[in-house]
């Protein structure tokens, strides 16, 4: 627990909030969208689960367009 | 102008699908991690289990230099394939689509289409550069010390180089091949052998464009341009133009053939 302790906090945290966003970001576009590859559940699970690279495999290979 | 009006609609198409969004944030992303991992290396050793006992394990003081050099790698590693990904399908996937015929079918100059994709792209990758840098930099200064503004605005400029040339054989291999899967393997084949190239006769091929990230380290380490730097970014610049105008040329020829 000593490293929760020792970690500024105000630095770290523009890492998560930048996660948050593409994490939201992603969603948002997926809620609306219908034209994926593959099953629309599957990309959920893809962009909630795999925290950094999932929004982006979903912005890359979600949709077809 | 209808350049204006191509250049304009790739702006709303990259807008619309959101890379406008997440290309920035994921170049800020990659180019403050490094800087952050670093900063905290003692302690996630020291949570990962620690050294063994006895064990004498100096971790070395990065300067500023090496850490913007590590961001750099990067850059060059994941950056480089967020990018080629991203617009592996710029002219490929119209092709594919048929957007392309809808387009083409009106009176646009093969070349004003091109350099408009092009252009497109480019202000894309460089605002996410630019920020990315940016934020990495500021990090850099908070954590590891001093670094002038003048420096920043140097590494921008010369490894904005690098990511140009990368954008342009994207594009290169999108005016000729049709499948997106495929501009993505050969630029990245492309880039490997290139750097493979550079690494094997490296004494002839000092200012090869994959030496950039290194020419800048130096010019950093003794605070000036060295003139390695200046050629590199000459050589480059003669290889991005090369590409686009073969880009212009294949495209012309392919479109024309059917």
């Amino acid at each position: 627990m000593d490293l929760l302790q020792e970690i500024d906090w105000q630095l770290v945290a523009p890492l998560l909030v930048i996660q948050l966003i593409l994490m939201i970001v992603a969603l948002v576009d997926w809620i609306k969208a219908d034209d994926f590859n593959g099953p629309k559940w599957l990309w959920f699970f893809i962009i909630i689960f795999l925290s950094i690279p999932g929004p982006v495999i979903y912005f890359i290979f979600g949709r077809r367009r | 102008m209808q350049w204006m009006t191509l250049f304009k609609k790739e702006i709303i198409e990259n807008w619309r699908n959101k890379k406008w969004i997440w290309v920035p944030l994921i170049f800020i992303l990659l180019a403050i991690i490094d800087p952050i991992s670093n900063y905290y290396m003692p302690q996630i050793i020291d949570s990962i289990g620690g050294m063994p006992e006895g064990a004498v394990f100096e971790i070395p003081e990065l300067s500023s230099a090496e850490v913007i050099l590590m961001t750099l790698g990067q850059l060059s590693s994941l950056g480089v394939l967020v990018i080629i990904l991203m617009s592996m399908g710029a002219i490929a996937g119209e092709r594919k689509s048929g957007v392309i015929e809808l387009i083409l079918v009106k009176p646009v100059s093969y070349q004003h289409y091109i350099t408009a994709k092009w252009a497109a792209l480019l202000s894309l990758v460089w605002t996410a550069l630019i920020l990315g840098l940016t934020a990495c930099w500021y990090y850099t200064v908070t954590l590891f010390g001093e670094l002038p503004v003048i420096s920043l605005l140097q590494i921008i400029f010369f490894y904005g180089l690098w990511i140009t040339l990368v954008v342009t054989i994207v594009i290169f291999y999108n005016s000729f091949v049709k499948t997106p899967g495929l501009v993505a393997f050969l630029s990245i084949a492309t880039i490997m052998a290139m750097s493979l190239l550079t690494q094997v006769f490296g004494r002839f091929l000092e200012w090869s464009p994959n030496n950039l990230s290194g020419h800048i380290f130096e010019s950093l380490m003794i605070d000036q341009l060295t003139g390695d730097l200046i050629a590199t970014a000459f050589v480059t610049m003669g290889l991005i133009i090369s590409f686009l105008i073969g880009a212009i040329i294949l495209f012309r020829r392919k479109s024309l053939a059917e």
